[in-house]
């Protein structure tokens, strides 16, 4: 079994080290056909980036959503669920934690952010039940149920915005206390002055092992496994899949509701319609690019992140939206190469 | 008053025609696709890209013509490309959608920046025109004058005949019923599976069309949903063209109330009809209200 693993493990490292290749090389050319030069560019990304400690921290700043949303997309892709409604869920959530952290304000900080967390979490995993309950009990996939979600959601949100809770002539919450704000890291480190990279950073962290855990060292995610390998097999060796469905529904929602920490605890202090900016499907894209793997995470949304804050960069030069493009292309390069590296070692008998 | 007098008025009327335009074609499009038995949920991205190509070329050429083949033509590319991803390399086709989608999310706003220099918008420029002859027609010219309109409602009757009547169409459903069947029958499964995301393609491209005439310009972000809409109306449908036509019907009957409501003033929050279209398509999966069975082997690889 073990040179299984191996080879498996080897064969992933070959498709990601290919796609990431043939996509410098197609920006590469498409940045000759703009006339523009890819050396210069791709300098300047790196200089900014990590030239300073602010470029570093942004980069880690922009990676922590994105680390959260991954492994909550990821919990559903090991029962083989395709969660689509991560970017419903996650502001399900977010808004949740906004609401409760303004309202409760008067609680002693640590006891204010572990409620919110646990509201946000609930809230955005009763909407991860909905879909699954659909599927078990009607046998309706769940991609159709969680794009049809995501609207609703999102309407439902903006529907109690206006009616409700929102600033006046904004489209955001009232800001939470003051000293209700995680710390940010270049408080500790200096290195880090000026920007918005906090605590949550380490929540993602803190994440991504219990992530690791869950899946890989309990019985729950060794079942949870089992019916994303075959479902059928598992309910006949006695698993109760549709519990197993729920349940990675409900946790890997609830985990996308955590990007809220980041965004009102850390940095702006309220909930904002839109602040999530697509982040769902983004996050789809770096949980596949990692295959799942929560170490692979960290490093995809590392990568997006750096492409992210790279085009904040080299605007100057080339719009800012080419890095979108970027992400693009490298999820396409994947899917594909990934495919045919799998294909030529099936023909070869080598996997 | 006013406002119920506002909705039984012809304006009204003409408006849920001219909306479901957009609708028709992308959800007639995804039908052909998951006729054959291919998911395409990248009608969004689609849309979007076709919308884009047809105001960029519009703007660029000053020729709608040219403009509109140029806009068929990339999203034919592009849907080949798709069946490349999904027929031949048998990726998963939920995840190849998304890909796409976030592929084309990004090459329109880099392109509409690169080329416009805008963030938000292309500048304006004339789209396609009503036909005037047909505003002579007592009744129907009054409510359908517009030419992508016009080939949308003929597109109903052709689709039900393309799919129930021809030897295609019978193909076509059998590689998405029960591929292994045809296939031992002769039937080029995934050649007909290429066809379906072809049509999907061009069809698409039509909605994307007639929203950035329709706008004369293009917008970013100005699909907004109408990709999926399409998708929950072919659902609701239940994958058959004279029943999807009638979905249409209904989702753009709720976004012409909605534009009647938020123009009349009165305090019934839009948002909630807004999200009408997407309750309603759960419930009809679910169960509660009719039923609805996709094609047998949708979604899986052959």
């Amino acid at each position: 079994m073990a040179w299984l693993m191996k080879s498996k493990l080897m064969l992933n490292f070959i498709s990601v080290a290919l796609s990431l290749f043939t996509t410098i090389l197609i920006v590469v050319l498409l940045l000759l056909i703009i006339g523009k030069n890819p050396v210069e560019i791709f300098s300047l990304v790196l200089s900014e980036i990590f030239g300073s400690g602010y470029g570093i921290g942004q980069v880690l700043f922009k990676a922590t959503p994105l680390i959260i949303c991954g492994c909550g997309i990821a919990v559903c892709f090991h029962a083989s669920l395709f969660n689509i409604g991560a970017e419903g869920q996650l502001n399900a959530g977010s808004f949740a934690i906004a609401l409760s952290a303004y309202y409760f304000g008067f609680l002693p900080f640590p006891i204010l952010i572990i409620c919110c967390t646990l509201a946000g979490f609930i809230v955005s995993g009763i909407f991860g039940l909905i879909p699954a309950l659909i599927k078990i009990k009607k046998d309706v996939s769940e991609v159709i149920t969680t794009i049809m979600l995501n609207f609703i959601i999102l309407a439902l949100i903006n529907y109690f915005l206006v009616e409700f809770f929102a600033v006046k002539a904004t489209m955001r919450t009232e800001k939470i206390n003051d000293d209700d704000f995680l710390f940010k890291l270049s408080d500790y480190i200096p290195f880090f002055q000026g920007s918005s990279v906090n605590a949550s950073f380490f929540i993602a962290l803190a994440i991504s092992v219990i992530f690791y855990l869950l899946i890989y060292k309990t019985t729950f995610g060794y079942k949870l496994r089992a019916v994303g390998f075959n479902q059928t097999a598992s309910k006949y060796i006695g698993i109760n899949t549709g519990k197993i469905l729920l349940l990675s529904f409900f946790i890997g929602a609830g985990i996308t509701s955590l990007v809220g920490l980041n965004y009102i605890f850390g940095y702006k202090g309220y909930y904002e319609l839109g602040f999530s900016n697509n982040l769902g499907f983004t996050a789809i894209a770096v949980s596949l690019l990692a295959k799942n793997n929560p170490i692979g995470i960290i490093l995809s949304s590392l990568l997006f992140a750096i492409l992210d804050y790279g085009g904040l960069s080299v605007n100057q030069l080339v719009p800012k939206e080419i890095m979108l493009l970027i992400q693009g292309i490298i999820i396409l390069s994947l899917l594909s190469i990934d495919k045919a590296v799998k294909i030529y070692f099936e023909r070869k008998g080598m996997a | 008053m006013d406002l119920i007098s506002s909705i039984l008025s012809i304006t009204f009327l003409t408006q849920v025609f001219r909306m479901m335009t957009p609708y028709y074609f992308g959800a007639n499009g995804a039908n052909f696709s998951e006729r054959g038995g291919v998911i395409n949920i990248s009608i969004e991205g689609f849309m979007n890209l076709s919308a884009f190509s047809f105001a960029m070329f519009g703007i660029i050429s000053g020729n709608i013509f040219f403009s509109l083949l140029i806009a068929i033509t990339i999203n034919l590319i592009f849907s080949i490309l798709f069946s490349w991803f999904t027929v031949k390399l048998k990726i998963n086709q939920i995840i190849a959608g998304v890909g796409f989608n976030l592929f084309i999310a990004g090459l329109t706003k880099f392109l509409l920046m690169l080329i416009f220099g805008s963030s938000s918008n292309t500048h304006r420029f004339e789209g396609i025109s009503d036909i005037d002859i047909f505003k002579k027609i007592p009744i129907i010219g009054g409510i359908v004058s517009d030419p992508l309109t016009l080939f949308c409602i003929l597109l109903v009757f052709v689709s039900n005949f393309i799919l129930y009547k021809t030897r295609f169409g019978l193909r076509l459903r059998s590689a998405g019923e029960n591929p292994e069947a045809a296939d031992t029958l002769g039937v080029r499964v995934r050649q007909y599976k290429f066809y379906g995301i072809m049509l999907s393609g061009i069809l698409s491209a039509l909605g994307g069309i007639w929203l950035a005439s329709n706008q004369n310009s293009y917008s970013e972000g100005m699909i907004a949903g109408r990709g999926y809409i399409a998708l929950a109306a072919m659902i609701i449908g239940k994958w058959k063209p004279v029943n999807i036509f009638f979905a249409c019907l209904m989702f753009s009957a709720f976004e012409a109330l909605e534009i009647t409501l938020q123009i009349s003033g009165t305090n019934i929050p839009t948002q909630l009809i807004q999200m009408l279209p997407y309750l309603i398509t759960i419930l009809v999966l679910i169960g509660f209200i009719g039923k609805t069975r996709p094609p047998a082997a949708d979604g899986e690889a052959y």
